[in-house]
């Protein structure tokens, strides 16, 4: 399904099936139906303005969970993020986690890179480059891959928080990408706008290009939990959906997915998470994720999710890319 | 034309006279808004006692209509419990204020008897908590409000299933017992109401009491299958069981009564755990047969599949096309059965839901295909229950009413296994001459895309009422035709019974009072 063709339906067309709720990060936290993006579109519809619905509109964590379950096909990412945009525009007083006004200038500017397959590494802190390294390693090294150094984060978080992205920053942040084929993310919001800016490159997670090697495949067993970036997933679920159930069934490891098979979002990316992990109801997400859960490793796509797991679970955590050294 | 105003709580002769020509336009008439008296002190009562009462127009507007959409209130506020406790104050509060309230848990009515028309709202979804699982019992203990889906998920943690609930996620497990709840596999296990073994109530009047075939049984009696009427389930106790995946078969028709024969033949020989009927118009009948165990499955094939009248699709195909190669005027006909065969069977295939051949979280792949190719914001979903010995001919006669009305519709078929004469039943979607299995037909016209007035389907779900009452038959969905047919349905007798219960049990008849009297 071309999600781009299908999802412009806006909150008219929501019937109040209610199942974008079974998937909620934030029903799950505070169990309060205005909370949800089925009551944002119910209350729209019933004459409440953006105003009205701001707090639930901030609280979102735009992990995308709601928009593959939508049977109405509603884009419901693209309009949680046009609402927070109109919100915006109304509001003087910004949420505490917004990003400061200095994050939104124009960053590093890159040179041209040219292997063909190119890695936005995000945010990996000081102590786990070395992850990093191994990942480019795992993906065939130096050679065939080449790091971005400008990695976007300062985009997306304006993305996240729907403040507006110039043009220059985004011409500046594409233009050492435009010879790569494959571009391989692990800021899952990014992946949509990179495939709306840079049409034809094929856009990846760090999971997904990493599982495609039958060698760190090979390492997952049954008794691993793990952990897909939630973002990335939702903004290509069609695809993905397929990829990880062929991971599961080969590799018999167990992940996050739920019975509608939507990756369960820890939030840890979000920009809520960063200013408090625990007020974003991280650790609680986290810890529904092991619930009855037996395993002894747990591997995350999204580096951030480390923290949060090695905070609930007593078992070890790694990232993705640590997994050939499992 | 004059409508005359009566009291709550006062049914008066049916506006609808029993020899009324069929067909007639009849507005289902939604109460008028309740104007608010006392409204400013109930709410002062109720925050006196640490109960907080949301007026906003957002918080309000969130449950201005059901999944129906046909039906359109607001209430003059909501109320969030979180506990038996707080719904108990606000139901004293109720009685005292004879402020009317309305509970909704997922909100799935389809003709507006989980919208309030002004008064409180209580939002039972906040109540969500799974309480306990007893693994030696096999029951699980939970908050009312919970949704199904909800409960699953948990559940499967420890991969145990609840035994039977609505093909809808987000339906809630108190408001299905409230209801009845019938799934595909109810032909065996039953309604999910006779899944319960044991409730926490509030009553209309505000007291908490814990009931079950046991204790408080004549109460139990009266809040499953009760329509909201007789008390506020905050906690069920439900039997439970390990979960397995299932494996589908599929079995094709033209002729409906035929299917409708062998569906009937398959629950009283009891040949399988899952069966029920799902047409495209009345020209494409697929009966559903699911097995849990192979071992089930191996004995069908032995045993029972035989005697089924029905053709695997390719023959049914060929017998399809053959059919309007004689009839080629019919040709948009067939091609909106093929299209729609040919959109909606994959959704059933769906690998991420399929192991080794079975279906894994069958509730989940048959509420996304059921939201998504018959769902939309408005759903018009008459229906009529029926003994087996009338179930054909209430089934032709229901489908003729469809072919009248729509170009395109679906019949969803389904048997109830009856758990005896039990006074739950009484008044209720169960028909009241109906032993060991009920069959229960929905008929849904696709209205996705379309403009009919409310008139013009107003007018269509009169005539399968009619049928009903011409029948003597009864309706899953109250709701829609209480108001305009309770009296000739019932029965003045059973239904001043109820209504002398009703008013014993809450004296200022605020409880749900709109859902049936």
């Amino acid at each position: 399904m071309d999600r781009h063709n299908v999802n412009t339906k806006g909150y008219e067309y929501c019937s109040g099936c209610g199942i974008c709720l079974l998937v909620c990060p934030l029903w799950r936290k505070t169990r309060s139906m205005p909370h949800t993006r089925k009551a944002r579109a119910r209350a729209l519809q019933g004459g409440a303005t953006i105003e009205d619905i701001a707090a639930s509109i901030d609280a979102c964590l735009l992990c995308g969970s709601c928009e593959p379950v939508c049977p109405e096909g509603i884009g419901i990412a693209a309009m949680n993020m046009e609402q927070r945009r109109k919100l915006n525009k109304l509001r003087t007083n910004y949420p505490s986690w917004y990003p400061e006004p200095s994050g939104m200038k124009t960053r590093i500017k890159d040179n041209v890179l040219h292997n063909s397959i190119i890695l936005i590494a995000g945010e990996y802190p000081e102590e786990d480059i070395e992850v990093r390294s191994a990942v480019i390693e795992l993906l065939g090294g130096n050679k065939k891959v080449s790091l971005a150094v400008d990695d976007g984060r300062d985009i997306a978080g304006l993305l996240e928080a729907c403040l507006s992205v110039t043009q220059d920053r985004i011409d500046d942040f594409t233009r050492p990408l435009r010879h790569a084929s494959t571009l391989i993310v692990s800021e899952g919001l990014l992946h949509d706008p990179l495939r709306k800016w840079l049409p034809g490159k094929k856009v990846m997670g760090t999971g997904e290009a990493l599982l495609s090697s039958t060698y760190i495949r090979k390492a997952l067993g049954p008794e691993d939990l793990y952990i897909i970036e939630c973002r990335g997933y939702h903004s290509d679920y069609e695809r993905l959906v397929k990829f990880y159930d062929r991971l599961r069934k080969e590799t018999g490891c167990q992940t996050n997915l739920d019975l509608q098979r939507i990756a369960i979002p820890t939030g840890a990316s979000s920009l809520q998470a960063k200013k408090d992990i625990e007020a974003a109801g991280c650790l609680e997400q986290a810890r529904w994720i092991i619930k009855g859960r037996s395993m002894k490793r747990i591997v995350v796509e999204d580096i951030a999710d480390r923290e949060v797991f090695q905070r609930v679970a007593d078992v070890p955590v790694i990232h993705v890319g640590q997994l050939s050294q499992g | 034309m004059h409508i005359p105003v009566f009291e709550r709580g006062i049914i008066p002769p049916d506006p609808v006279a029993p020899d009324s020509l069929k067909g007639i336009p009849r507005q289902k008439t939604n109460p008028s808004r309740w104007q608010g008296d006392n409204w400013q002190d109930f709410v002062q009562d109720l925050r006196s006692r640490g109960v907080t009462v949301c007026e906003s127009r957002a918080d309000c507007s969130v449950f201005m209509t059901d999944a129906g959409g046909v039906a359109y209130g607001l209430s003059h506020g909501v109320v969030r419990p979180n506990s038996a406790e707080d719904i108990s104050k606000v139901l004293k509060a109720a009685q005292t204020h004879r402020v009317p309230v309305t509970t909704r848990g997922g909100g799935l009515t389809t003709e507006g008897e989980s919208v309030a028309f002004g008064g409180l709202l209580l939002d039972m979804s906040s109540m969500n908590r799974v309480l306990e699982i007893n693994t030696d019992a096999m029951t699980v203990r939970t908050q009312a409000g919970i949704f199904w889906h909800q409960l699953a998920e948990i559940l499967r943690r420890d991969k145990l299933d609840y035994l039977s609930a609505p093909l809808n996620l987000t339906a809630s497990v108190g408001g299905t017992l409230g209801v009845g709840g019938i799934d595909v596999n109810s032909p065996r296990l039953g309604c999910s109401a006779d899944q319960a073994v044991a409730l926490q109530v509030v009553t209309p009047t505000g007291n908490i009491v814990n009931c079950s075939e046991q204790e408080n049984p004549e109460l139990m009696e009266r809040v499953l299958f009760g329509y909201g009427q007789f008390g506020v389930i905050t906690e069920a106790t439900l039997k439970i069981r390990k979960f397995t995946p299932i494996t589908i078969q599929y079995y094709y028709y033209s002729s409906l009564r035929t299917a409708i024969e062998d569906l009937q033949f398959i629950a009283r020989e009891d040949a399988s755990d899952y069966s029920g009927i799902l047409t495209i118009l009345d020209r494409a009948i697929t009966l559903l047969v699911a097995f849990d165990s192979d071992d089930r499955e191996r004995e069908f094939n032995a045993r029972w599949k035989h005697n089924l009248r029905g053709h695997g699709e390719a023959g049914f195909g060929l017998r399809m096309a053959w059919h309007y190669l004689l009839h080629p005027w019919r040709i948009r006909e067939a091609a909106y059965i093929i299209g729609r065969r040919f959109k909606l069977f994959p959704e059933f295939w769906r690998s991420e839901f399929m192991h080794n051949g079975k279906i894994v979280d069958r509730t989940v792949v048959f509420s996304r295909a059921v939201w998504k190719f018959w769902g939309g914001p408005q759903m018009v979903i008459p229906d009529l229950s029926s003994k087996a010995e009338k179930f054909a001919e209430a089934v032709e006669r229901g489908n003729a009413v469809c072919r009248k009305y729509f170009r395109h519709y679906t019949l969803y078929c389904v048997g109830i296994k009856l758990r005896g004469k039990l006074p739950r039943y009484e008044m209720s979607c169960i028909p009241p001459d109906a032993s060991d299995i009920a069959y229960g037909c929905e008929f849904e016209p696709m209205l996705r895309g379309t403009n009919y007035s409310r008139d013009y389907l107003q007018s269509f779900k009169n005539e399968i009422y009619d049928i009903g009452v011409d029948m003597g038959l009864s309706y899953y969905r109250f709701g829609g035709m209480m108001k305009g047919y309770i009296r000739r349905a019932m029965g003045n007798e059973l239904v001043d019974k109820h209504l002398a219960m009703k008013k014993a049990a809450d004296p200022a008849m605020i409880l749900n009072a709109e859902v049936i009297f």
